[in-house]
C-alpha cells in the first residue's frame, strides 16, 4: 500500500484500506484488516463489535496514537500527523483522565495550554461557556475528584470540544456509568452536538446507544478486526428520550442486533 | 474551652479553600481523628509502659542505661552545648538531603525520558548503592577530610536511591489516557512533563521523602561517628561521650536524633497535605 499525502482538502476523515498486526514475527496477530471508512464533515458515526475486534485499535490509528502498518488516513485532506499537530482531533478517551490537580475549568483550558503554536486563528469556545452548556456551569472551579463520574466524563468532552476540532473520537465514553446516567449523558452529547455538528467516531458496545446517537452505524468483526456491516440510521433528528419507543427505532435494534448475531457466530465457527 | 480549640484546629486544618477539598462534601464537619482522646490513648500507654520498663531496667543496671532523670538533667544542665549539636546535624541533613532529593530526583527525570540513560546508568547506581553506606564513609573522610563535604556526601547519597527509584515510579505511572490526550494535541515533551509527568509523579515523590528524611538522619550520624571528634554534631556526641561512659549525654543526643527524625517526617506530612490534597491515598514505589 502507498501512503497517501496529497491534500486533497477533502472535509471529513477518510480511511482506506487500513491494516495493523500487533505481535512479533512469530505470533503475530491481525487487528486490523483492510479497514476503509469515511465520516463526512458534521456525521455521527458508531462503531459496535464484540469486545477485542480492533475498535480501540482503529480509533487509535484515526486519533494518530497507533501507526498503522499498510493504508492511509486523512482528517480534513492532510495526514493525521498535521492534523495533531493543528489539534484538529479531540479524544475522548474511556476514563475521563482529566488532571486531578486542576480544577475542571484547568483542565478543559488544558487544550489551549499546550502546542501553542495551533492556537494561531483557530476559533476557540469559551471553555466557561462551554462547561456551562454541558451542565456543568456550577463546577467550574471544582476538582474533578469532587464531581460524579458522569460530570467527569462531560467535562472530558467539553475539553474535546474546546478546540472546535475537525473530529471527534470517543472510545466508550460513557461505558463506566450506570444505565441511568449513561442514558441522560447519551441524550446530553446528541444535543450538544446538534447545535456543534462535529465529525464524530464513536465507538460503543451498546446497540441503543449506537442507534440513538448515529448516522451510521459500523459493525465490526473480530479475528481480523474488519467491517462487517454498514448500517444506515434514517431517523430523524433531532432525537429525544421518545424516540426509544419508535418502531423505527425497534426495527433499527433488530437489525444491529442481527448483524452483531452474524458476526459472532461466524466467530465461534 | 475544648470547643475554642476544636473550631481552631478544624479551620488550621483545612489550609485550601472548601473547593479543594473532595472529602468534606458539604457533610457535618467532623473532629479530625487525631483529635480525639481514643486515637492518641494507645500512643500515651505504649509510651508510658516502655517508660516505666526503661526506669526500671535503668534503676537495676545504673552501667546499661541511665535513667529518664539523668537524661533530663543533661539536657537541662547545657542546653546550649546540645543546641549547637544539634544544629551542625540539622544543616548536615539539610544541605546532604537537599542536595541527595535534588540529585535523585533530576536523574529520575533524566532516566525516564530518555531510556538510553537509564541503561548506562542505572547498574552503576545500583553498585554504589549496594555498597554498606559505614564503609563508604571513612573512605570518604580520607578522601575529603574531617571538614562537612564527607557528611554531605553521605547524607547525600543515604537519600539518594530511594529518591530516585520512587520518582522513577512516579514519572513512569502516569495515567496513560491521559497521555493519549497530551499526544493528540502534540503537545510538546516539555509540555507534557510540566503537565503531566511531573505532577502526576508527586504522590510517590513524597513517598520517597517518607523514607529518605530518616535516613538522612541516619546518614549525618553515621558520618560524624566515622569523624568523630573533630567536629561537633549530635552522631560526634553519641560517640565521643560513650567512648567516656558518659551514658546520660550518649542517651540525649540519641534522643535528639530521634526527634530531629520525627521533625522532619511531621513537617514533611504537613508539605504533603498542602500539596497533595488531590491524592487520595498514599502510594509506595513498587
Ligand atoms: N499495543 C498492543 N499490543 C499488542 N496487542 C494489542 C495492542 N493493542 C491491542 N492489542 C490487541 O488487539 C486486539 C484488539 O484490541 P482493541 O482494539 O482494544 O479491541 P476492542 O477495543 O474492540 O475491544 C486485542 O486482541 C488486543 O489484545
Ligand atoms: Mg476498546
Amino acid at each position: 500500500m502507498t501512503t497517501q499525502t496529497v491534500h486533497d482538502g477533502r472535509p471529513g476523515v477518510r480511511v482506506d484500506n487500513v491494516s495493523k498486526s500487533f505481535g512479533a514475527n512469530g505470533s503475530r496477530v491481525t487487528v486490523l484488516d483492510g479497514v476503509s471508512l469515511s465520516i463526512g464533515m458534521g456525521e455521527f458515526v458508531s462503531v459496535i463489535g464484540p469486545s477485542g475486534c480492533g475498535k480501540s485499535t482503529l480509533l487509535k490509528v484515526i486519533a494518530g496514537l497507533v501507526e498503522a502498518d499498510e493504508g492511509s488516513v486523512t482528517i480534513d485532506g492532510t495526514s493525521v500527523r498535521s492534523a495533531a499537530d493543528g489539534k484538529l482531533i479531540g479524544l475522548v478517551p474511556q476514563s475521563p483522565a482529566l488532571l486531578p490537580w486542576r480544577t475542571v475549568l484547568d483542565n478543559v483550558r488544558l487544550p489551549l495550554t499546550v502546542n501553542r503554536k495551533a492556537n494561531a486563528g483557530r476559533a476557540v469556545r469559551d471553555p466557561e461557556e462551554l462547561l456551562a452548556s454541558f451542565g456543568l456551569g456550577a463546577a467550574i472551579h471544582k476538582y474533578p475528584g469532587q464531581l460524579s463520574g458522569g460530570m467527569q466524563q462531560r467535562a472530558a468532552i467539553a475539553r474535546a470540544f474546546v478546540f472546535d476540532p475537525s473530529i471527534l473520537v470517543m472510545d466508550e465514553p460513557f461505558s463506566a456509568l450506570d444505565e441511568m446516567n449513561r442514558d441522560q449523558q447519551r441524550l446530553g452529547l446528541l444535543e450538544f452536538w446538534n447545535s456543534n455538528r462535529k465529525a464524530v467516531l464513536f465507538v460503543t458496545h451498546s446497540v441503543p446507544e449506537a442507534i440513538m446517537l448515529s448516522d451510521r452505524i459500523i459493525v465490526m468483526a473480530a479475528h481480523p478486526g474488519r467491517i462487517a456491516e454498514v448500517i444506515d440510521v434514517g431517523l430523524p433528528r433531532p432525537r429525544t428520550a421518545e424516540t426509544y419507543d419508535t418502531a423505527e427505532f425497534r426495527d433499527l435494534e433488530r437489525d444491529v442486533r442481527a448483524a452483531l448475531h452474524g458476526v459472532m457466530e461466524k466467530a465461534h465457527v | 474551652m475544648s470547643e475554642n480549640v476544636m473550631v481552631r484546629t478544624a479551620s488550621r486544618a483545612a489550609p485550601a479553600p472548601a473547593a479543594r477539598r473532595p472529602q468534606g462534601d458539604g457533610s457535618r464537619p467532623r473532629l479530625p481523628s487525631w483529635m480525639s482522646w481514643r486515637a492518641w490513648l494507645p500512643t500515651v500507654v505504649a509510651f508510658g509502659v516502655t517508660a516505666t520498663i526503661w526506669q526500671l531496667v535503668a534503676t537495676a543496671n545504673p552501667f546499661v542505661i541511665p535513667t529518664l532523670e539523668e537524661i533530663w538533667a543533661s539536657l537541662a544542665g547545657a542546653p546550649e552545648m546540645y543546641w549547637t549539636n544539634f544544629q551542625v546535624t540539622l544543616n548536615e541533613v539539610a544541605i546532604g538531603a537537599t542536595s541527595g532529593i535534588a540529585a535523585g530526583f533530576l536523574l529520575a527525570v533524566v532516566m525516564s525520558e530518555f531510556r538510553i540513560i537509564e541503561r548506562v546508568v542505572m547498574p552503576l547506581v545500583v553498585v554504589v548503592m549496594v555498597t554498606p553506606i559505614v564503609a563508604i564513609a571513612p573512605a570518604l573522610v580520607v578522601a575529603f577530610g574531617f571538614g562537612m563535604l564527607p557528611k554531605y556526601i553521605v547524607t547525600g547519597l543515604v537519600v539518594f536511591f530511594p529518591m530516585l527509584v520512587n520518582s522513577l515510579a512516579g514519572l513512569r505511572d502516569v495515567d496513560v489516557k491521559a497521555l493519549d490526550v497530551f499526544r493528540t494535541l502534540h503537545a510538546s515533551r516539555w509540555e507534557t512533563f510540566r503537565h503531566l509527568r511531573f505532577p502526576g509523579s508527586m504522590p510517590y515523590v513524597f513517598a520517597g521523602l517518607r523514607i529518605a528524611l530518616p535516613m538522612a538522619v541516619v546518614g549525618a550520624a553515621v558520618a560524624e561517628f566515622v569523624a568523630a571528634g573533630q567536629q561537633a554534631g549530635l552522631g560526634s556526641l553519641v560517640t565521643t561521650s560513650a567512648a567516656q561512659a558518659n551514658l546520660p549525654v550518649t542517651w540525649a543526643s540519641i534522643f535528639l536524633l530521634c526527634a530531629m527524625g520525627i521533625l522532619l517526617v511531621c513537617l514533611l506530612a504537613l508539605v504533603r497535605k498542602r500539596v497533595l490534597w488531590w491524592s487520595a491515598a498514599d502510594v509506595v514505589a513498587r
